[in-house]
């Protein structure tokens, strides 16, 4: 609307005002918009508005072929894309009763981790960067490179790998890469120290994110927060540890927890998890070489391929949260109707909202990253 | 007093000027204008994860001269990264309107070329050229750094040659971007930007600039000149 043809509304007096963060706002992650009614610069209510992405990723699945559905599944969620088409093999299996052999069983955990591993590097850029420091945005984007290089070498793509199918992993892999993963695993352990001085100990850093958005225990259970932001809670849940899935219960790994609940615990059960997929990667690379046999077991004429009638719940520990498929077949070459359980549409729609609510407007986006939420994976 | 028609801006003639100090002069301006772009990343989709490695130390876009840069008023590049769904298309074409000239829309991703991926989804614009003029489209899903550099260095010797001209495309078709967006959005579309002002200002008017879908718009819109032209001189 023209500014001429805009006619203003007089409203009583008072220092109460709205604004728009986003959704094209260096302070927001991605495409999303928050409304803010503020008070001084006290928000006295926020509300997301969502939808900038909506693709309607659940429909477009009903209209494909079963292994074509594995294109499009990892693009729910843009930076952390492996965990995604896990989730989906996983259910296929579930509904048809195939098994996965296990050597392809540790590359998908071998994939996830450092899946893991680049979420969380880029992760601590984007909240690092909302405080104004730009530097850990740089080394983080950078390292990140080095696990997208690997991924490169391993499925031939560096962001979307499509590499999981159901009934294991496309192919071996190749010649020399577990040194390559090593020497990238030791780099990361060499970074630590740099890491902690830069960030995670830097009391710039610390002072400002210490206290920002806390979530008690009762309100993370009510608002069905997941993940790493339970974990921050001091609730000790974890998908890979609780309900194991492939190799995860043959594996040795401790679950971060810090008691706070604000963004700085967030932030800092992060960083643990960061090291504690380290340490599962490094089992990996001892016990692969060792476990002999195929990646994966056949499946019939994928272009002609019905899987048999029935329903499942299958559900993965992302570098987000809790995420699950529930899909559902009715014996044709296409599902019926396949859901998918987002951690950040819980993150990113009622805990933003409910956690904006008093806080500073300079803390919005800093509530908002610490978070970590997904937008794409919010609207799908 | 001159009339602001009178006074002769660089825009109005698609023709290089014959004097040859003003010739150089031109192909200076060309190229300093393509060795300093400020670049706004609308993160429409999926593409947007590619850009920070392209920004930071590894791909390092700054030694091109190009740097990301917060408000459309001051930017050069619209960078428009992966599928635009109907609502974000609003919100693109408000920041396109925004933007001074000369501007530049780059489309990145395969959804922007054709729909891609999306191409049956109910929610997804899927040709972006056709609600506004794009100088350069990076196809693949998604491309990699590499590409996007490749692609800014093409828009920078588009620039250099002086065939970086897609924005005038937008006040002499007007009509026809319109059209697209009208039926995208309804009839009663509208953006604060009074886009036949601007191109009688710079003297862009073509035939397309006005037509059946300009008269739909003037129902529900006042004509408006454009904001310079009322000041008086």
């Amino acid at each position: 609307m023209r500014p001429e043809n805009y006619q203003a509304v007089s409203l009583p007096s008072s220092n109460e005002y709205e604004i728009f963060i986003g959704p094209n706002h260096p302070g927001i992650e991605g495409n999303y918009a928050f409304k803010l009614r503020l008070d001084g610069d006290v928000v006295i209510s926020g509300k997301a508005d969502a939808g900038y992405l909506h693709r309607g990723f659940e429909k477009l699945m009903e209209g494909r072929l079963w292994i074509q559905n594995l294109a499009i599944v990892p693009r729910i969620c843009v930076p952390d894309p492996v965990p995604m088409e896990v989730v989906y093999s996983l259910s296929v299996e579930a509904i048809s009763d195939m098994e996965v052999p296990e050597r392809g069983q540790w590359i998908r955990v071998m994939q996830l981790e450092l899946s893991r591993v680049a979420a969380h590097l880029f992760t601590f850029g984007g909240h690092a960067a909302t405080t104004g420091m730009y530097t850990p945005m740089f080394w983080g984007v950078a390292d990140r490179d080095l696990a997208l290089d690997l991924f490169e070498e391993l499925t031939g793509g560096r962001v979307y790998h499509i590499y999981n199918i159901p009934g294991g992993v496309r192919r071996d892999i190749p010649a020399g890469f577990l040194d390559r993963l090593e020497n990238y695993l030791d780099y990361l352990e060499s970074r630590q120290n740099d890491y902690d001085n830069l960030l995670f100990t830097n009391q710039i850093f610390v002072k400002r994110a210490r206290g920002i958005g806390v979530i008690n225990k009762e309100q993370a259970l009510e608002w069905g927060v997941t993940g790493p932001n339970l974990r921050a809670c001091g609730l000790a849940f974890d998908v890979r540890r609780d309900d194991p899935y492939l190799i995860y219960d043959k594996l040795d790994f401790d679950i971060p927890i810090i008691d706070e609940g604000d963004a700085l615990a967030r932030i800092l059960v992060r960083r643990d998890e960061l090291f504690q997929s380290v340490r599962i990667l490094r089992q990996i690379i001892k016990h692969l070489p060792s476990v002999k046999g195929p990646v994966r077991s056949p499946i019939p004429n994928p272009l002609a391929w019905n899987v048999p009638a029935g329903e499942s719940y299958s559900r993965v520990e992302s570098s987000k949260g809790e995420l699950a498929y529930y899909t559902v077949s009715d014996g044709g070459p296409k599902p019926y109707r396949v859901h998918v359980r987002g951690p950040s549409s819980m993150h990113a729609v009622q805990v933003l909202e409910n956690l904006a609510v008093g806080a500073r407007i300079e803390d919005v986006a800093q509530i908002m990253f610490s978070l970590d939420a997904c937008p794409p994976e919010v609207d799908r | 007093m001159n009339k602001l028609e009178n006074i002769p801006v660089q825009a109005k003639s698609d023709k290089k000027r014959t004097n040859p100090l003003a010739r150089v002069f031109d192909e200076l301006i060309q190229f300093c204008q393509s060795r300093s772009m400020f670049m706004l990343h609308y993160c429409t989709g999926c593409g947007a994860i590619e850009l920070p490695p392209a920004m930071t130390s590894r791909f390092d876009m700054e030694r091109l001269g190009i740097q990301p840069m917060v408000t459309p008023r001051q930017a050069d590049i619209l960078l428009v990264t992966g599928y635009v769904s109907v609502k974000t298309l609003k919100r693109v074409l408000l920041t396109y309107e925004q933007m001074q000239s000369p501007k530049y829309v780059i489309g990145i991703c395969s959804c922007t070329v054709n729909g891609g991926m999306y191409w049956q989804s109910y929610a997804t614009a899927k040709v972006l050229n056709e609600y506004m003029p794009v100088d350069v489209y990076i196809a693949g899903c998604m491309p990699r750094p590499e590409a996007v550099i490749a692609g800014l260095r093409r828009l920078m010797s588009n620039i250099e040659n002086g065939k970086g001209d897609a924005w005038k495309d937008y006040y002499k078709r007007y009509d026809y971007y319109l059209g697209n967006q009208q039926h995208l959005f309804g009839d009663d579309w509208q953006t604060p930007v009074d886009v036949i002002g601007e191109a009688k200002f710079y003297g862009l008017e073509g035939e397309e600039t006005y037509g059946e879908h300009t008269k739909i718009l003037e129902q529900h819109q006042e004509p408006l000149e454009a904001q310079v032209m009322r000041v008086k001189l």
